[in-house]
């Protein structure tokens, strides 16, 4: 069965619009000596896409699966509760999705499972000793750093390959993670970046979701007259210079058209889209459960407006939010207070406007965790928990604080996949592995960006070499998910 | 214990998911080995048995003689199959030699099903280009109207050859803008500017490149920014948190400062003498394992090829180039001098079971002993690299220069060395004079700069301009780097930064036989114990000078902490003993007495030692000097002063005492050199490439340093417009900018929009633009008006180009 479509059935608007700009942007790729897509000569076809936008939510630090959206063996804390004994810190709970249990904590999302397919079966490589960031990189681009390129992050292809889908909104908006003042920001820099793309299809960075405002806002204390009239006289002085012919006009053009798109937006009635404070009181409050829940507002209110990638995340800061080293149990139960109702929310926000069915909503960790185990079986990585005891004796001990690569749950809603359907399975023992239909990050990337309407075998030309959506174009999406 | 379990079945099913098999066939990765194995010798580049050449894609569908072997989507009856699959002698292919296995027949039947799918561009012909690799020594074409300097003779005839028009030059101040950005990164002011139009010498612009590059600091701080591009280093990145990378930061500024001459420079990255510029070669070591293909050793043959001979070896760190001719063990050869233990060949990330053998890769000029110790081989592959008859050394780095200078290089993209010059006399000039002068950069630098075809005005093209080919019509226009935009914003508006993030002791280093420090380590007497953390002690002395000082400056540092106040003024402080401070003094010092006091506190957990260092010179108005150091005649009490400097009456005094400990032996070089750099005048700028990249310069395309970036981008983006429109580092730099700029008094509007102008464009305004920004500016000079006009001009595609 060949899952890419026909190339001579009709097209919908969508593909054919998407095709004449694929014919626009080479060429003038080419001209421009930038990465140029490979497609004409390698045959490749564009799937039809079933989402146009596309909502990640991160849990960064490592979502343990157990504790989540795939509960094992339960057993309450008690000093001297040995931890080979107990594999989840919370009771499972039943959903709407009959047989279809989750954690305790998760109620509001329990509710709309049937909107959505949860994947239990989604496993990482084994890098040897784990550090964060560097499955993130993985994630968010689908290779394993070191790269001999700077590789693009899954929402640069998207703004590369299929554009804004209101030319005035950013393609590409990452929400809640700071990039400055945490540990690893570089590292968290080196994949939050269009790589070899350019920065034009590189993310807006909005780490506050409460000032999201702002940045599209003229500069802290400049009044929007003085903004509008400072760009007007910019244009009239320009259009004066007698100066300019020793630059060529096409590198004048590029930069005056890039600052007049920058001014379109900050003009723009789109702009009310970033102020989550525009938003009725009472939705705002359900949202209102810290940065992330603010952040999922702000992530519908932008793809309400032509947002094509937005990514809201829990952050990842070393030792904080899901990255649980110690006192795992308590801090599970506060991140789940934090993501169960506006995740929620967004999906039935999403639902009530139309826009779920052409919405691609993710959830996603860069792994999962385990009481015992480091990696998974037979890897040689470091232990890295700050806790390390066989037995309980308080509270502290209880939580899931070891790094586990073998089995994490990944949710998909709306955007074409199917409803109510678990895909794959963790061992019901431990080492909670996956048992059946394992879901790779390159394969996983391959779903999302067919579902997206890009071949994982999209390439793009860059130093001579080819390089593709998917590592070496070998990823295959998860045929089983889509309705 | 964990219990045996499934898992093995689930670690196959992963070995499989990264098994190209599934997802169609690659290429690339599976058919081009297949074709190379068997069909090269009959049916590959000059070879065409049978008619039929396999050179690329039109030429494989148009068949050989006797019509077509394979048609796209159509395995069935494929002629090409038929004869791989035959068992007739007659008919076989290949004719000799071993048969396909029957997986790579699945595979060549599964590409034709697949359509055939080839690389773009990718062909199977020998490149018609081919380099040469030694040096060699066109002879210079005959003068023309007097122009002699080389570039302009080789120029000149390119011209004449091509029948093309010279272009006309540049003004002054276009031509001075352009010479002080790209030698030294800074925009001119206009008094540099209005002293060279006047200047009525016609070499006046031939000698501006060596009066620009003999600022050394600014040299050396405008060239950071290219070499921590090609070298990857940077003040914060990926790698340094796990210890995974080490900065070579102080001995590439030491070596820019000094213009170390470029094999030199070359030889202590690959070779490193000392660990201060081991970081280059040793690159990223990531926490856990990573792919063959990127292991420190790979990263190391690939970085050393790419800086130093614009060679692209990351495609051969994995499999044969199929874009050049570099192989698998072209890669490991490399990868092996540097590695210190044996190494296998992996090919696509799985064993070979053969070994790397230490080599380099122009074995003509003789090769690395595979069976010598790690620090020889890395000597042998350093004396290999700057062997005289490697004319690809220096062709690269002449390459690279003339690129910044010219805005294109003479080779296109400056990576890729194996590619045509467009003019090869010129190239190949460049390189052996370079190298027959010593691999002296300013001295190149000069060449270019210092010649006629540099004073061109820039070429003004179509996008598509160099599609059907590269035609020299004069040099391109450069955008600005960010650290070129954000240098001139400062230097414009006095806003640089306080201090360097870099970890680097700037200036030249003070030279051999300086004079030897003075001063003394100075604290109270040393009791039973050595100085309690947080113990907080002043020290005074009263300096006489016998006249005004016109310079004077002080280097000072307290283990841990000081403030320093000079007649009750407080104009220094730090927190870090480690950073030795250089305080300029001329302002604040007066003939006669004055009152030097330094509050130090000590640190640290338990006892440890604390120590006060002094030392400062003036020069007085009359050329006499005066030097004033910290030593036993200082007096320290534990009452503190009040803000203003003040001691309470009655304060007691006592004589400071000599504490001996190790700072001068770790900082006294350091200490010696700022001293020798504060009494010739207060310290420059802090430069943009001396800071680490903050949200601006990211903005304006300054590179995250993970992987070596040769060129940057050259289009300004949606998203980078947002910024440079509301972005808060810009516009705090504008609100403080402008406050400065009004601080200077200017009499009238016009005044100001002129120096803004000159400032910026380096020019003055012409009527039309000077009724603009008076309208702009309102009737009198406010904040907000300064402000906005400099934004404006700031962000004129004039002034994001160096045209």
């Amino acid at each position: 069965m060949n899952f890419e479509i026909d190339p001579t059935a009709p097209h919908s608007i969508v593909r054919r619009d998407f095709l004449k700009k694929l014919a626009l942007g080479t060429a003038a790729a080419l001209a421009a000596g930038e990465p140029r897509l490979l497609s004409a000569a390698t045959g490749v076809i564009q799937p039809a896409p079933t989402a146009d936008a596309c909502i990640l939510l991160w849990m960064g630090g490592g979502m343990a699966a157990p504790d989540t959206f795939d509960p094992k063996l339960y057993r309450p804390f008690k000093p001297g509760l040995a931890i080979k004994d107990t594999m989840s810190t919370f009771p499972d709970i039943e959903t709407v999705v009959s047989g279809l249990r989750i954690s305790q904590g998760l109620e509001n999302i329990a509710k709309v499972m049937d909107r959505g397919t949860l994947i239990r079966s989604h496993i990482q490589p084994d890098l040897g000793s784990i550090l964060h960031s560097r499955h993130q990189y993985h994630w968010h681009t689908g290779y394993v750093p070191p790269q001999t390129v700077a590789c693009p992050h899954l929402g640069a292809w998207m703004a590369k390959v299929l554009g804004p889908r209101n030319p005035v909104i950013p393609p590409f908006i990452n929400i809640g993670q700071r990039l400055e003042g945490v540990g690893e920001q570089e590292e968290l820099k080196a994949f939050t970046t269009a790589g070899f793309f350019g920065s034009e299809f590189g993310p807006m960075n909005l780490p506050f979701p409460e000032a999201a405002a702002q940045s599209v806002r003229p500069p802290e204390g400049m009044d929007p007259g003085r903004f509008s009239s400072r760009y007007e006289q910019f244009k009239r002085l320009v259009k004066a210079g007698t100066q300019t012919s020793f630059v060529s006009d096409y590198q004048q053009e590029s930069m005056l058209r890039s600052m007049e798109n920058a001014h379109r937006l900050l003009n723009a009635k789109e702009r009310s889209a970033f102020d989550i404070n525009l938003e009725p009181k009472e939705n705002l409050a359900v949202y209102d459960t810290g940065r992330f829940g603010r952040g999922c507002l702000l992530a519908r209110r932008l793809v309400e407006a032509g947002a094509r990638f937005v990514e809201v995340t829990t952050e990842y800061v070393p030792f904080l939010n899901w990255d649980t080293h110690a006192n795992g149990h308590t801090t599970a139960a506060d991140m789940k207070k934090q993501i169960d109702a506006p995740i929620d929310r967004l999906i039935l926000d999403l639902e009530a406007r139309g826009l779920l069915d052409r919405t691609l909503v993710i959830l996603a960790s860069e792994f999962s965790r385990d009481m015992m185990m480091e990696g998974k079986p037979g890897s040689n990585a470091a232990d890295q928990t700050t806790e390390a005891v066989d037995v309980m004796t308080e509270l502290k001990h209880y939580g899931l604080h070891r790094h586990f690569t073998a089995g994490s749950s990944v949710l998909m809603f709306g955007g074409g996949m199917k409803k109510g359907l678990v895909h794959g399975a963790t061992s019901p023992d431990r080492p909670s592995v996956t048992i059946e239909k394992p879901v790779s990050v390159i394969d996983l990337h391959a779903t999302i960006l067919t579902a997206m309407g890009i071949s994982p075998k999209t390439a793009y030309d860059v130093e001579k070499r080819p390089f593709y959506a998917t590592a070496d174009g070998v990823g295959v999406p998860v045929r089983e998910i889509f309705a | 214990m964990i219990r045996p379990h499934r898992l093995l079945f689930t670690a196959a099913a992963l070995a499989l998911s990264v098994c190209p098999a599934w997802a169609g066939v690659d290429f690339s990765h599976q058919i081009v080995p297949i074709l190379r194995k068997h069909c090269a010798d009959c049916h590959m580049g000059e070879k065409k048995k049978g008619g039929f050449s396999l050179n690329d894609r039109v030429a494989l569908l148009k068949g050989s003689e006797n019509g077509p072997v394979a048609v796209p989507g159509k395995a069935g009856g494929s002629r090409l199959l038929e004869l791989v699959l035959s068992t007739d002698p007659d008919e076989q292919m290949p004719p000799k030699g071993a048969r396909l296995t029957g997986d790579e027949t699945e595979l060549l039947k599964a590409w034709i099903a697949d359509g055939l799918p080839w690389e773009e561009g990718f062909t199977f012909s020998k490149p018609s280009y081919e380099p040469p690799l030694r040096p060699r020594r066109p002879e210079l074409p005959p003068v023309v109207d007097g122009r002699e300097n080389p570039v302009d003779r080789f120029i000149d005839k390119y011209f004449s050859d091509r029948k093309l028009p010279r272009p006309a030059e540049v003004d002054d101040g276009a031509f001075l803008r352009r010479a002080s950005m790209d030698l030294i990164g800074l925009p001119p002011a206009p008094a540099e500017l209005e002293a060279f139009v006047k200047d009525s010498d016609p070499g006046k612009r031939a000698r501006l490149a060596g009066s620009l590059l003999a600022r050394d600091t600014d040299y050396a701080e405008h060239w950071l920014t290219f070499w921590n591009d090609h070298l990857r280093n940077d003040y914060a990145g990926t790698g340094f948190i796990t210890g995974g990378r080490s900065q070579i930061s102080q001995w590439l500024y030491r070596a820019l400062v000094t213009n170390m001459p470029y094999d030199e420079f070359a030889r202590e990255l690959v070779a490193p003498p000392k660990d201060d510029s081991a970081g280059f070669g040793a690159g990223i070591k990531w926490r856990g394992e990573v792919s063959a293909g990127q292991t420190v050793e790979i990263q190391f043959s690939q970085s050393i090829s790419q800086t130093f001979l614009g060679i692209n070896m990351k495609c051969a760190s994995c499999h044969d180039s199929f874009i050049d001719r570099w192989k698998l063990t072209d890669a490991y050869g490399l990868a092996a001098i540097f590695s210190d233990k044996p190494m296998e060949l992996y090919r696509c990330d799985k064993p070979t079971g053969k070994s790397a053998v230490a080599s380099w890769v122009f074995p003509e000029l003789g090769n690395v002993d595979a069976a010598a110790s790690r620090p020889e081989r890395l000597n042998q592959l350093a004396a290999l690299l700057t062997h005289k008859e490697n004319g690809r050394f220096s062709r690269t780095l002449v390459n690279r220069l003339w690129h910044r200078l010219m805005g294109r290089g003479l080779v296109y993209p400056p990576d890729s060395m194996g590619m045509q010059p467009w003019d090869a006399d010129l190239l190949d000039f460049l390189g052996a004079d370079f190298q027959d002068h010593g691999y002296d950069v300013k001295r190149t630098l000069v060449l270019i700069a210092g010649s006629q075809a540099y004073q061109m005005r820039a070429a003004t093209l179509a996008r598509d301009a160099d599609d059907k080919g590269f035609v020299f019509t004069g040099p391109r226009a450069k955008r600005l780097t960010a650290e070129q935009f954000v240098d001139a914003v400062w230097a414009i508006t006095g806003t640089a930064p306080a201090k360097p993030d870099a970890p680097i002791q700037r200036g030249k280093p003070a030279p051999a036989g300086a004079a030897e420090l003075q001063g003394q380590w100075i604290w109270q007497p040393l009791g039973a114990q050595q100085p309690p953390p947080g113990e907080t002690l002043a020290f005074r002395r009263t300096w006489t000078l016998g006249g005004k000082p016109v310079r004077a400056g002080a280097v000072v540092t307290v283990d841990n902490e000081y403030d320093l106040y000079v007649n009750g003024a407080r104009i220094a402080g730090d927190k870090d003993w480690q950073t030795i401070d250089s305080v300029p003094l001329a302002g604040t010092l007066k003939p006669g007495d004055n009152e030097i006091v330094i509050v130090g506190k000590n640190a640290g957990s338990g006892p440890n030692l604390a120590a006060v260092y002094f030392d400062a010179a003036a020069t007085l108005e009359d050329g006499g000097r005066s030097r004033l150091v910290s030593d036993t005649d200082w007096q320290w009490t534990a009452t503190l002063p009040d803000a203003a400097g003040k001691f309470p009456p009655g304060t007691v005094w006592a004589q400071a005492s000599e504490i001996n400990g190790p700072w001068t032996a770790n900082k006294g070089g350091e200490i010696k050199s700022l001293l020798a750099a504060v009494e010739s005048g207060p310290q420059p700028m802090v430069r943009a490439a001396l800071m680490k990249a903050d949200f601006l310069m990211t903005t304006l395309g300054r590179p995250n340093r993970d992987q070596i970036v040769t060129v940057r981008p050259n289009d300004l983006t949606t998203l980078e417009a947002i910024d440079l429109a509301n972005g808060p580092v810009l516009a705090g730099l504008m609100d403080k900018g402008a406050e400065n700029i009004l601080a200077r008094n200017f009499p009238t509007p016009e005044a100001c929009i002129q120096w803004l102008y000159e400032s910026t464009l380096c020019r003055r305004p012409d009527a039309a633009e000077l009724s603009i920004a008076k309208e702009s500016m309102g009737g009198h000079l406010t904040v907000q008006g300064i402000s906005d006009l400099l934004w404006m001009l700031l962000m004129t595609p004039e002034f994001q180009y160096v045209r």
